[in-house]
């Protein structure tokens, strides 16, 4: 399961990142990294991008970049 | 060699920080300068230098930088501050580092100023937004903090520079006494930045306590509970902005109120703007009628009111539009709301070949194309970036303004309502252009430049904040200052050259049988065959056969060569070519009446009609009339390929579109 799998409200823990996705480094680069806990706080009218909050900051991010993000649910 | 010496010693003092983390607030605050600091991430793109305030009595450079999230830069942004950070190329390496850390989010903010202290840097770390981290209950142990890092600390306040003094006082004591360990410019690995944040998350456990300790009759059982759910309530973002955030991007009316704000944004500029507009006005043509009573019927006297003050008002009468187009933007900004405006729009935007990112800058593209562009460095994606670069110049800067509301009072005389919404029209018709342009140009974009890295969209989303109107008035202001005095000179030179060749040689024409017409017809006359005797007149001859097939004459030849300057001179070359100084009435008023006489001159008919009115605005929506967005587009991307291919097609569009408007409305038996 990854983050672009999360329901509206649902928590859950960082397992793991997809290190072949581009998108990867950037990721750990603003805090996504294994064992914090994210939760999906919003999915406007597209439900893309999405709002997560991860070490006490939102952040919105496209459903094709946190694709890369691999989830434990809690 | 003395000089080299001196140089050397200069020190360079940088500010690096992540986005948003309060480091241009507090450049301006050590330098008395006046920058642009709002709430969003990537509010400042090129780095600045500047001394510090005389009196800290400090003697080095400070910098300011776009904010980074590494030091591995992913988009042009960053690689300005990470360039400048490992070599300025002025002021080489800095001496000191002022590392901006928001207190909110304190583990991932350490994380940068761990990879900066990893480099070899000397630094001094500054907390800001240290209200926000106590509204969340929490405060920060500075000595355990410094402990820690192995380098010193202090709090700052960016709303009112409380703890200045104290950072003044520790850069000068380290500017004595420490300096960089050797500079290595590592190369962080996945490994490195998960043993970073390790280690920046075990700092925020350790550093930070919970307020609720101090209460004094707290039984040990619930401290206990505290210690528990503490790091949950750490990491708990604003709990205000969540909730404004689960409105802001609902499903159904977030989507609702981002038209609403946009719409409401742009009409209220016309309406809001409408009295002010008037009160400038009357100060002009009071000015112009005092100068033909005081100079009377004089070379000079025609010069004064035609070609000045009637060429400067034409422009000033526009100013309160376009400061309060800077004013709303700003307030917006500031509010934390675009970076959400941004969110919500990503994924329409990016089915033309665009990005979340691309919207700040296409927004501010509506005051003005330069900064518009240089914003567009915080896109990652090359091709993304350079798309958003291309249709800036399509959206409808400030400067079109006058050119626009000029012609919208002439086809709507005396209904500021309907011109309100026939102006919101434009901009309507000018945004839909640039989308399609945007659609069909992302399919050739690939053609043109080779780029193929991959885009996304990852942004930080900013806590709201009360915007503080004091700085963002002063911003708009300073702004307002900067429209003039790039344009103000540009409008008095152009001023004087076309009143001169207009009134040129032919000074004195004469009329025959005098005697027959009254005397305001003869005046009008002897200006009509002073100007098409005139040296204008001959250059415009050579524009002729392009101007017929769409409706005009060598006339607005010139004024639309003229405007290649800056659009804005539209207006002034229109009232010199048509000799609009009415005394009697106001400015805007007497062009309009000259326009509605204004006869081309090879067969009779009406210059302006409806067709060729609707035919010229459809010009200026297309046509990229402005050097100095053509220089600042071959600066940003590095040549004159994108900015020659512009140009070519845009001036294309827009005749074609010109000719196609005004003689389909003709066929469609509209004049
Ligand atoms: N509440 C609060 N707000 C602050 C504080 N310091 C700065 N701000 C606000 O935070 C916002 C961002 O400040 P800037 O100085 O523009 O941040 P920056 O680091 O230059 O941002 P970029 O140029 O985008 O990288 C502004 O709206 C500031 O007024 C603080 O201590 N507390
Ligand atoms: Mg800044």
């Amino acid at each position: 399961m990854t983050a672009a799998d999360l329901k509206f409200g649902q928590k859950a823990k960082i397992d793991s990142l997809d290190v072949e996705h581009p998108s990867s480094f950037r990721l750990l680069e603003y805090g996504f990294t294994p064992g914090e806990e994210i939760e999906l706080i919003n999915t406007p009218l597209f439900k893309d991008p999405i709002q997560l909050s991860i070490r006490g900051a939102l952040i919105a991010i496209r459903k094709s970049d946190a694709k890369c993000i691999n989830i434990k649910l809690n | 060699m003395p000089d080299k010496t001196t140089i050397q010693k200069t020190k360079l003092i940088s500010l690096i920080g992540p986005p948003n983390s309060g480091k241009t607030t507090i450049f301006n605050y050590l330098s008395g300068q006046n920058y642009r600091t709002v709430n969003y991430p990537g509010a400042t793109v090129e780095y600045s230098v500047s001394d510090f305030l005389k009196s800290f009595n400090i003697n080095a450079k400070l910098l300011d930088s776009p904010g980074i999230i590494s030091l591995s830069p992913k988009s042009p942004d960053e690689k300005v501050t990470v360039d400048s950070f490992f070599n300025h190329p002025k002021f080489g390496v800095a001496d000191l580092v002022l590392l901006t850390v928001d207190a909110s989010q304190l583990s991932r903010h350490l994380f940068l100023v761990e990879q900066v202290i990893r480099s070899g840097y000397n630094v001094i770390v500054v907390l800001t937004m240290c209200d926000i981290l106590n509204s969340k209950g929490f405060d920060i142990s500075l000595d355990k903090l410094k402990s820690m890092l192995g380098f010193d600390a202090v709090k700052l306040d960016g709303r009112n520079g409380d703890g200045l003094d104290e950072l003044v006082n520790k850069i000068k004591l380290n500017h004595e006494k420490s300096e960089n360990k050797k500079i290595v410019k590592h190369e962080f690995n996945e490994k490195d930045l998960m043993d970073i944040f390790n280690k920046t998350g075990n700092i925020e456990q350790e550093v930070l306590f919970s307020l609720n300790e101090y209460v004094p009759d707290v039984c040990k059982a619930n401290l206990q509970l505290n210690v528990i759910s503490d790091a949950k309530l750490r990491n708990k973002p604003d709990a205000k902005t969540i909730r404004y955030d689960k409105v802001f991007l609902h499903k159904y009316w977030g989507i609702i109120i981002f038209i609403l704000i946009v719409s409401l944004t742009f009409t209220s500029i016309f309406w809001l703007s409408t009295p002010l507009m008037d009160l400038i006005d009357m100060l002009f043509t009071f000015l112009s009628a005092q100068a033909d009573d005081l100079l009377g019927k004089t070379i000079f006297a025609d010069f004064i009111s035609n070609g000045l003050i009637s060429g400067s008002g034409s422009v000033l009468v526009f100013l309160p539009q376009i400061i309060i187009l800077f004013f709303i933007l700003g307030i917006l900004e500031d509010t934390g709301y675009l970076a959400r405006g941004a969110m919500l729009i990503d994924k329409p935007l990016s089915k033309i070949g665009l990005n979340g990112r691309s919207f700040v800058p296409m927004l501010s593209g509506f005051a003005c194309a330069i900064p518009a562009i240089m914003a567009a460095r915080t896109i990652q994606n090359k091709k993304e970036r350079l798309l958003t670069i291309f249709i800036i110049p399509l959206l409808s800067c400030s400067a079109r303004l006058p050119v626009y509301s000029l012609l919208v009072a002439f086809l709507f005389p005396g209904s500021p309502f309907s011109s309100g919404l026939v102006l919101a029209a434009i901009y309507l018709f000018s945004i839909i252009s640039s989308v399609i342009v945007s659609g069909f140009v992302n399919r050739f974009l690939p053609k043109i430049v080779n780029v193929s890295d991959k885009t996304s969209f990852i942004m930080e989303l900013p806590a709201y904040r009360v915007p503080k109107f004091k700085f963002v008035l002063k911003n708009t202001l300073d702004n307002a200052g900067q429209y003039l005095k790039k344009a103000g000179p540009v409008i008095v030179i152009f001023s004087t050259v076309l009143w001169f060749l207009t009134y040129f040689p032919n000074t004195n024409p004469v009329i025959e049988n005098q005697e027959n017409i009254p005397q305001t017809e003869l005046e009008h006359k002897i200006n009509s065959e002073r100007i098409s005797t005139s040296y204008a007149s001959n250059l415009g001859k050579v524009l002729e056969p392009v101007m017929r097939p769409i409706g005009m004459d060598w006339r607005i030849g010139v004024s639309l060569i003229a405007t290649f300057t800056a659009r804005e001179v539209f207006v002034s070359s229109l009232a010199l070519i048509l000799k609009a100084t009415d005394s009697e009435e106001d400015l805007q008023q007497s062009i309009i009446n000259q326009m509605n006489q204004a006869k081309i001159e090879s067969t009779g008919n009406k210059m302006f009609t409806t067709s060729t009115t609707i035919g010229l605005i459809v010009f200026f929506v297309f046509a990229l009339q402005c050097i100095s967005t053509i220089a600042i587009i071959k600066k940003e991307t590095g040549g004159w390929k994108i900015p020659v291919i512009q140009v070519l097609v845009f001036t294309f569009v827009a005749y074609l579109f010109t000719f196609l408007t005004v003689n389909g409305l003709r066929l469609m038996g509209i004049q």
